[in-house]
């Protein structure tokens, strides 16, 4: 028996966040914040066509500007002038080609930001002007130019499970469209490049994975990877916008070149050009039912708009199409699901990560069906709930809780809000746009699944270090991962779970960085589940040695005890943790394992509605989310706020604008997000069913509240008005249907 | 940004005499508009006169019952000063609406007047904008024109101008008081901004070297009963897609005065005469509303992108007037 005294602040405690209190008094240094000396700033030529050819680049002009230390293209690219997430295919810089508004074709490193922007407009490329693809579904059916040499489809996932073309006595169809969402982090992307005397580099940088950024920029430099050596900086939000390579490359070329460190830093509007966003989507449905509501299939064809390059398309794709129906049971399952290359801005990795898309496509449906057979639209959704045993379009059997039933029964009954009298309850809110006439109320649901980790065959795993040690008579743990805090509150959850397994209350977190193994990605949900999986096997590491020096197991662990029978000595173990494997989707029927846990959350929306001025006021949020165990549960329903308020941005607000190809509202005056004022209170509940394979019985939590929060909103919306709305986000124009 | 020079006036008459002698020069009073459009080198001006020191920061009470409004007074404090609130409550309204309270705290009257337009063609120098660039074209009116002008656009410009509190000052027939170096000239609001028609980029009835010194509003017995609506995207921070100035008052059931003007559907603050005739005399009813609404949308010209705009403006119209009647009756 190894047991722990349970210490303040561990697992299951509100314990309080490290980086909490400097963030709320603006004293965080953030990865902006960076400053070396001797520093001299690095900015970068976009290209200011969706689509077209360069003939040329002269530099002439800009390296005769007082200051300026370096101008670089293409060719000064060191290594390999392509990278990429998942598929190499994006160039460092262009060379005889740009394939979307703002891709990068030079940089200047001098002495001032502005000095440097100056040279900058003396760089004089010549372009030819191609007519740039925009449209999905042509370049997904080969009717468009393509764009890369193995043409236009990125991936094309197919699902076919159960019988096919089966026949149903209620068919409902609609076709539906999410507009380019934008991660909008607060913090533009940043960092700071310092050269060293043996041709290495430092890089420190606000992102989402050090390793995967450290091998794309090794390959870029020509490097072997440990030449380059990254740690984290302050970061100011993700939500997947940093998972892909910004100015890394950039920064690290020009450090070498000039041999001095090199910041550079995104203004906003560079910013909406320098990361990936949301993929736009345009959906074809087809639910087939009996005339009790029970689904006899479903039948989808989704086009994903990939942008200029990869990214992650290919696994968002997976994504869209394996999570397709939703959490339902479904008998006959027919999805076909296409990312593409088009000359938009390349689209990737979002919170939610194609399961977004694909929700307010099969919750607008499961609305139709409710209305077509006559039912209520929580029935309908609980006579097709899956639950545990159930088995995916994929085949895979489903083998921890899915307790999509109780989510749906809690969120539905908790009671429904007051109307309100206070002008800000009404919709446009301050707007002093009503004082209640023509306001109409509409409740709605949404229900939604997510797959937790990475999946289809992915080798996922987390490495932790843990230092067990005594300092000036007080133990102490100290733990090193590369796994990046980007504002969710991982470090807090660190701490957290050390504290428990070890019995110590001083838990350091080292800076993270690459001089320890990979730890995969802030993203999909994963960190607290994988890391934190890491974390609790080098704790039992830990724990291990010790016993071995005291020579038995049977008594209990506390901080006197590691004192006494530790003394000088210092325990230190590392330890390499992957979770369940996944599976490879077969190509043509979409089967296989490939999901190692999936997550499931409800909302119910309670919108106002001014049927004659087209505005929306949610006045109320309820969710109900499973997440297994919360570890630290202030901390969940922070996640389950965060992620609620942006898909509240989707279904009213956030869009991308583009107009052939180019980005129309690249500020935050245009590009609106919600405010405190658009945001209403939340109801949450947080079950706590164990997942029987996952450290604690977690499950991930930060993506299934962004899913399911568009369709109930939308869902409200049309409630309330009687109207179709199967485009978001939904405009005023939509509403009153002048547009 | 370009380098410019900078030069503090103490006094009006300096003020006026250094931007007399630089043809490119601008005045800097709040900075909220022009150190942004500066920063994206859209606005690229050589000299900086700033005149931020002037004496021009008075609200007094007029011998008539007007109000007089000094350039340099803040947003923030005019919205909050006890005689706008008590006697033109629409102004203040439209005020509040408009950007954010640190924007407010820092903006002037005189700035608020001269504000240039939030079309993302204009902020985007890669783009075609006649306004920007006379003679270059206008990538709006084929591109994304969803914020864009309904009412008297040309086929240079579809621009809006952005003010929320200068569709008050139109409805209210304030008078704008200029001064440059050949002496003193007042002109009606109405008169103030113009439309775009061949000229675009002049968008006031300002000289280069004119400063806005005051703003006068005269005694409208009616702005007691007055309201400023603004819709728009999200609850705050955005701009009007439509917006409605309007004071009324309704004697038994017949309308007596009225006074209307729209923002977000043109190149200036849009004072709704048309509706005005239909519905002076008019029974106060949601029927003459409707008649009067549709009588200023008649000429309204849209796009596919903005279309929405017109029955959007119609509806606030008539929500607004209904809002007054249900008002003054109660009053």
């Amino acid at each position: 028996m190894t047991t722990t005294v349970a210490t303040q602040g561990g697992i299951g405690t509100n314990a309080q966040r490290p980086d909490g209190a400097l963030k709320a008094r603006g004293e965080f240094a953030y990865s902006s914040d960076l400053w070396h000396e001797d520093m001299v700033w690095g900015v970068t030529l976009r290209s200011p066509h969706p689509y077209a050819r360069i003939t040329s680049i002269d530099i002439t002009e800009a390296l005769r500007v007082p200051g300026v230390q370096a101008v670089l293209t293409h060719e000064d690219v060191p290594g390999t002038n392509i990278y990429g997430l998942e598929h190499p295919d994006q160039p460092v810089l262009a060379e005889d080609v740009v394939r979307y508004q703002g891709e990068p074709v030079a940089l200047v490193a001098a002495d001032h930001p502005e000095t440097a922007r100056r040279a900058m407009k003396r760089i004089e490329v010549a372009y030819e002007v191609l007519p740039p693809v925009v449209n999905t579904e042509d370049a997904a059916h080969g009717r468009a130019e393509p764009l890369h040499p193995n043409g236009n489809v990125v991936r094309h996932v197919k699902v076919r499970h159960g019988p096919q073309d089966v026949r149903a006595d209620v068919v409902v169809t609609g076709e539906y469209e999410v507009g380019m969402q934008d991660q909008a982090f607060l913090g533009p992307e940043s960092g700071l490049a310092v050269p060293a005397d043996d041709g290495s580099v430092d890089l420190y940088i606000a992102t989402q994975w050090l390793h995967a950024d450290q091998r794309q920029i090794a390959v870029a430099l020509g490097l072997p990877p440990e030449k380059v050596r990254l740690t984290l900086s302050g970061v100011g939000g993700a939500f997947g916008g940093r998972e892909d390579l910004s100015m890394q490359v950039h920064a690290c070329m020009l450090a070498l070149r000039t041999g001095k460190p090199v910041k550079m830093v995104y203004n906003r509007e560079e910013s909406f050009y320098g990361h990936v966003h949301r993929h736009p989507a345009r959906m074809y449905y087809e639910h087939g039912a009996t005339r009790n509501g029970k689904i006899v299939y479903v039948k989808a064809r989704i086009y994903l708009d990939g942008g200029a390059y990869a990214s992650s398309t290919g696994a968002v794709v997976a994504n869209a199409a394996t999570l397709g129906v939703g959490p339902y049971d479904v008998p006959s399952v027919t999805v076909d699901c296409w990312g593409v290359y088009t000359n938009n801005p390349p689209c990737g990795a979002m919170r939610g990560f194609g399961a977004v898309q694909a929700a307010f496509a099969y919750e607008s449906q499961m609305d139709r069906l409710a209305d077509a057979v006559g039912l209520d639209p929580v029935e309908v959704r609980i006579r097709n709930a899956m639950s545990e045993g159930a088995v995916m379009p994929t085949g895979q059997v489903v083998d921890s809780p899915a307790p999509v039933v109780e989510l749906l029964t809690l969120v539905r009954d908790k009671p429904l809000p007051a109307k309100g009298n206070d002008l800000t309850d009404m919709p446009g809110g301050v707007s002093n746009t009503t004082h209640g006439e023509g306001v109409v109320r509409g409740v709605g649901y949404g229900v939604s699944i997510k797959n937790v980790g990475f999946s289809d065959s992915f080798d996922d795993y987390s490495t932790v270090r843990v230092r067990l040690s005594v300092i000036g008579g007080q133990a102490v743990a100290s733990v090193h991962t590369a796994a990046v805090e980007v504002g969710q509150g991982l470090v807090t959850v660190l701490q957290q779970i050390t504290r428990t397994e070890l019995g110590v209350d001083v838990v350091t977190i080292e800076p993270m960085d690459t001089s320890i193994g990979d730890a995969g990605s802030t993203s999909a949900s994963r960190q607290t589940y994988v890391t934190g999986g890491a974390l609790r096997a080098a704790c039992a590491a830990v724990r291990a040695a010790l016993f071995e020096r005291i020579g038995h197991t049977d008594l209990p662990l506390d901080h006197d005890k590691i004192v006494e029978v530790l003394g000088t000595d210092v325990i230190d173990e590392v330890v390499e943790w992957r979770h369940r494997p996944t599976y490879r989707l077969d190509p043509e029927t979409g089967q296989g394992n490939a999901h190692v846990q999936y997550a499931f959350a409800a909302h119910r929306a309670v919108v106002d509605v001014d049927v004659e001025l087209g505005l929306v006021k949610v006045v109320e949020l309820v969710c109900a989310q499973d997440v297994g165990k919360a570890i630290n549960p202030e901390a969940v329903l922070g996640q389950i706020q965060g992620g609620t308020a942006q898909g509240l941005g989707l279904a009213v607000m956030e869009e991308i604008q583009l107009a052939d190809g180019k980005i129309r509202n690249p500020s935050f005056t245009d590009y609106l997000i919600p405010t405190v004022l658009d945001m209403p209170p939340m109801v949450i509940d947080v079950l706590e069913r164990p997942d029987p394979h996952a450290p604690y019985g977690l499950r991930g939590v930060g993506e299934p509240p962004t899913i399911s929060s568009t369709p109930a909103i939308v869902a409200a919306i049309r409630a309330a008005t009687g109207m179709a709305l199967t485009r978001v986000p939904v405009r005023p124009e939509h509403i009153t249907e002048t547009s | 940004m370009k380098s410019f020079a900078y030069v503090s006036a103490r006094d009006v008459p300096t003020a006026v005499s250094a931007i007399a002698g630089s043809p490119n020069a601008k005045f800097l009073g709040g900075g909220t508009n022009l150190v942004d459009l500066m920063r994206g080198n859209i606005e690229q001006p050589d000299t900086i006169v700033d005149i931020t020191r002037l004496p021009l920061t008075g609200v007094d009470l007029l011998p008539d019952g007007g109000v007089r409004i000094g350039a340099l007074v803040r947003n923030s404090h005019l919205a909050a000063h006890p005689l706008i609130r008590s006697r033109y409550p629409v102004l203040s309204q439209a005020i509040l609406l408009g950007a954010s309270a640190q924007l407010r705290n820092m903006a002037t009257v005189g700035g608020n007047l001269l504000q240039r337009t939030r079309c993302l063609y204009f902020y985007d120098t890669a783009a075609a904008c006649n306004k920007r660039a006379p003679g270059s074209g206008c990538d709006a009116i084929g591109g994304f024109n969803r914020n864009h002008a309904i009412l008297g656009v040309s086929d240079n410009c579809l621009a809006t101008h952005p003010s929320d509190m200068c569709v008050a000052l139109a409805m209210l027939d304030a008078t704008v008081e200029v001064e440059s170096t050949r002496g003193v000239r007042r002109i009606p609001m109405n008169e103030f901004h113009v439309l775009p028609g061949d000229t675009p980029h002049v968008e006031t009835s300002l000289a280069a070297d004119e400063l806005v010194t005051a703003v006068e509003l005269p005694s409208v017995a009616v702005a007691a009963n007055s309201r400023y609506r603004k819709v728009r995207d999200r609850a705050s921070y955005a701009f009007a897609l439509v917006s409605v100035a309007a004071a009324l008052e309704v004697t038994g059931t017949t309308v007596t005065q009225v006074r209307l003007a729209l923002g977000g559907v043109s190149a200036k603050p849009w004072r709704a005469t048309k509706a005005e005739e239909v519905l002076l005399g008019a029974p106060a009813t949601e029927e003459s509303f409707r008649q009067a609404a549709a009588a200023e949308l008649a000429a309204a010209t849209a796009r596919p992108g903005n279309e929405f705009k017109i029955g959007l403006a119609e509806r606030t119209i008539v929500a607004v007037l209904r809002e007054l009647v249900t008002k003054g009756d109660a009053a």
